[in-house]
């Protein structure tokens, strides 16, 4: 006991526990394992009061007292451009090339030409379904120009991407696994998997959460009562960040930093891209039954993540009005000549309908195939087979 | 001080070992513990312990594959899984409880073999086993994931039918989760009550782009274990528990393979033809001895093996030829595979039957506990369901 008090002062409380267990463990013959669990916390609890609770590494506390969630002022929002599109803090300035800057402004915009033309066919239709992107394009520019081509993409599909990213660091492919998800998807017990599991299995993923204030109509104070996305990380042992998703820098920043430190030290990464969703869900939704004009208004004129982007080009002399009509002109052409192309092209045979179920059609599935062709022989003239191959 | 403390030890060991054995029979899900314990413990020798309604029948041996030993059904498993790692360097195991060796031991020894990078325990959370598999699968490597009991593969539900099932499908084969395989301990065992007796088969032969194998033996599982593994789409494996011990064989050390989606005739008849799978195969091989023996009927006995895709064929085949069909499951009647197997053969033979189709199976209620002897399909239930049908 007397040995165990004077360790106590020279390594500090708990340090000295391990070696003089080992060493009284020695003097019966036994080692740390052989003991049954129960008496191993019997040998810790004689020498001092500290927890030793494998579920906790935690001091006592004597006090009542419930940790206050924090959503006042919850965790803060990363930026590098203010809303008028100049970098506030220059040592946060990633100094990309123009021509790489010009990239992501092309891109946004064209995912802005490609929506409003699919939007409309849609109305018109020519299409049966569509979902556009509105006030996100920086969330998905920026997140996917940090990351390498040989990267795994997953859009949804949370545990999936976890065990991607786990295959491939056994693979040592280098290789990062990305997975988008919005805040709604968040509330899933996929989400709750996907985190606890990439924690525990040390995978390098990075969680990106687009947090654009709806859930089809149900806002965030309806989906969570936390301090959004970004707090639960921590809960998991995940390193975490909340981004201003509106602002391109921000977003590329984050995802760089975090891919390079998910490959490099095999842990996960939750980045919480705050944004706002200026348009329907999709064609099947009309959100003024459920939000005001003046709300979206407000972010399509004032906050919008291409308007800042172009303000910054313009400020810094890599973009002008001669180019941003012409570009506006030759992407639109080149949507529409991608959609007629598509349009005049034929669906695929409707006895497709039967592959791919399995890798081999298994011999019940092709007699199903071969009853739709007879029927297809009979009753062929209700079916739309003029938009289908043979 | 050493040796007060040792005397104080002893004493406290010797409480402890019957504090341990007080703690294992509390505690609820340390069902799986027990299971290892022979019948015979000796604890309760009051109250009888309930025989198993069936007497496993072991095969002949085979040469085939070269060189056999004796090993029961959670041993056979282990020769396979040992197999699949051996050969196949990206195929990786996990599941709540793995690492030690699984609560039914199929897994012993493996994390020694391979490392704790290919033999791991996942947290506690069906649907995250099952995803991350379907993740592993996408990028090729091997994923044999295992969930814990039958009983709880609900969970998982979602993302085998919605997604590892429909993968190849809707990506047109762009993608893939061919390469995983998801193993789980099924069927009664004697006292497993409503969450660790289920055999859930008939939720997913409803389901297109999966496969589902159930074997009734050691050399049966081995070969069709490794055949899922190496198949190219998703498969399910459930693993008869109450055969873990109790089912001893002769089994090829060697890997081999037993071909997915076909039947086996297991004994050839004239008269009747009975339809079984895992444990039940076991219990309609005595009914067929009895009806030979009392009605002097002569039973064709048919393991389904597949569940599905299943062997349409072989099971028509022999309908044609004896004009009376048994089936005969654990889980409930109504809903069960039974009633995919009657609806299809009546399509198909519905001139060269004699007799309605019969279906032997649970009730339809949840598993019951105590209930269990009543409820089960025996052999009883079947030999007088066989005797209608021929008096018919």
């Amino acid at each position: 006991m007397a040995l165990a008090i004077s360790a106590a002062r020279v390594w500090g409380p708990r340090r000295q526990a391990v070696p003089l267990l080992l060493r009284q463990l020695g003097a019966r013959g036994l080692t740390r394992s052989q003991l049954p669990r129960w008496q191993q916390q019997q040998q810790f609890s004689s020498l001092d009061d500290k927890p030793q609770f494998p579920g906790a590494s935690a001091e006592f506390i004597d006090k009542l007292e419930f940790i206050q969630p924090n959503v006042i002022s919850g965790i803060p929002i990363y930026r590098v451009m203010d809303r008028q599109g100049q970098i506030i803090n220059p040592s946060e300035d990633p100094h990309l090339p123009q021509e790489k800057v010009l990239k992501f402004y092309q891109s946004m915009t064209l995912l802005n030409t490609m929506d409003r033309i699919l939007y409309e066919s849609q109305r018109q239709g020519r299409i049966s379904f569509y979902m556009t992107n509105y006030g996100e394009e920086g969330t998905h520019v920026g997140s996917a120009a940090a990351l390498e081509n040989t990267d795994l993409v997953f859009g949804q599909y949370r545990e999936a991407a976890v065990g991607a990213a786990y295959a491939a660091k056994r693979a040592n492919a280098n290789r990062v696994v990305i997975c988008y998800f919005g805040e709604g998807a968040a509330s899933e017990g996929d989400a709750h998997a996907g985190f606890n599991f990439a924690a525990t299995l040390e995978c390098p993923i990075i969680f990106f959460c687009r947090n654009n204030g709806y859930a089809i109509s149900t806002p965030t104070s309806e989906q969570y009562r936390g301090d959004g996305i970004a707090a639960r990380g921590p809960g998991y042992g995940i390193m975490s960040i909340r981004v201003d998703g509106n602002d391109v820098f921000a977003v590329y920043n984050a995802t760089k930093e975090a891919r390079r430190r998910a490959v490099a030290e095999n842990q996960p990464f939750l980045i919480e891209a705050m944004t706002y969703r200026i348009g329907h869900h999709s064609t099947s939704d009309d959100s003024s039954a459920y939000r005001s004009v003046d709300e979206v208004n407000y972010w399509d004129k004032q906050d919008h993540p291409i308007s800042r982007l172009r303000h910054f080009l313009l400020s810094r002399g890599w973009w002008d009005e001669e180019q941003e009509k012409a570009w506006r002109k030759q992407s639109r052409k080149k949507v529409m000549e991608a959609f007629e192309q598509a349009e005049r092209k034929l669906k695929p045979s409707p006895s497709l309908l039967f592959s791919d179920v399995y890798q081999e059609m298994p011999p019940q599935l092709r007699k199903q195939q071969e009853s739709l062709a007879r029927h297809l022989q009979t009753y062929g003239e209700h079916y739309p087979l003029d938009h289908f191959d043979k | 001080m050493a040796a007060v403390s040792v005397t104080a030890g002893r004493l406290l060991r010797l409480r402890a070992a019957g504090a341990e054995g007080y703690w294992r029979r509390l505690r609820g899900t340390g069902l799986a513990r027990s299971f290892l314990q022979p019948a015979s413990a000796g604890e309760d020798a009051a109250q009888t312990r309930q025989v198993a309604h069936f007497t496993f029948q072991p095969d002949p041996e085979t040469r085939e594959y070269g060189q056999t030993q004796k090993m029961n059904l959670f041993q056979s498993i282990t020769s396979a899984l040992d197999n699949s790692l051996a050969k196949d360097p990206t195929a990786v195991i996990f599941g709540e409880d793995v690492a030690f060796g699984g609560v039914f031991r199929c897994t012993v020894g493996l994390r020694d073999k391979y490392g704790k990078d290919r033999v791991f325990n996942t947290p506690l959370c069906e649907q995250g086993i099952v995803g991350f598999g379907i993740g592993i699968a996408v990028t090729g490597a091997t994923a044999i994931a295992e969930i814990q009991f039958a009983d709880y593969i609900f969970p998982a539900f979602d993302q085998i039918v919605n997604e590892a099932a429909k993968y190849r499908y809707r990506s047109g084969d762009l993608f893939n989760c061919g390469s995983l395989t998801i193993r789980s301990p099924w069927g009664c065992v004697g006292h497993g009550a409503l969450y660790h007796s289920q055999s859930p088969e008939a939720f997913f032969a409803h389901c297109p782009g999966i496969k589902v194998v159930i074997p009734r033996s050691p050399f049966q599982a081995k070969g069709l274990l490794l055949s899922c593994i190496e198949d190219k789409n998703p498969c399910i494996f459930f693993e008869p528990k109450i055969l873990y011990r109790a089912a001893v064989e002769q089994v090829p050390v060697e890997p081999y393979n037993i071909p997915l989606s076909q039947a086996e005739v297991i004994q050839e008849g004239s008269d009747v033809t009975l339809v079984a799978w895992g444990t039940q195969v076991h219990v309609i091989r005595e009914v067929a001895a009895m009806a030979q023996e009392k009605l002097g009927v002569s039973c064709e006995i048919i393991d389904l093996r597949t569940i599905i895709p299943w062997d349409v064929d072989t099971v028509c085949k022999s309908v044609i030829k004896t004009g009376r069909l048994l089936i005969s499951h654990e889980a409930p009647l109504t809903g069960g595979f039974a009633s995919e197997i009657s609806s299809t053969v009546q399509e198909e033979c519905f001139l060269n039957l004699e007799a309605p189709i019969s279906r032997v199976c649970g009730y339809d209620t949840p598993f019951p506990h105590i209930f269990e002897p009543f409820y089960i399909p025996d052999k009883w239930k079947c030999y007088d369901a066989l005797r209608k049908m021929i008096n018919y």
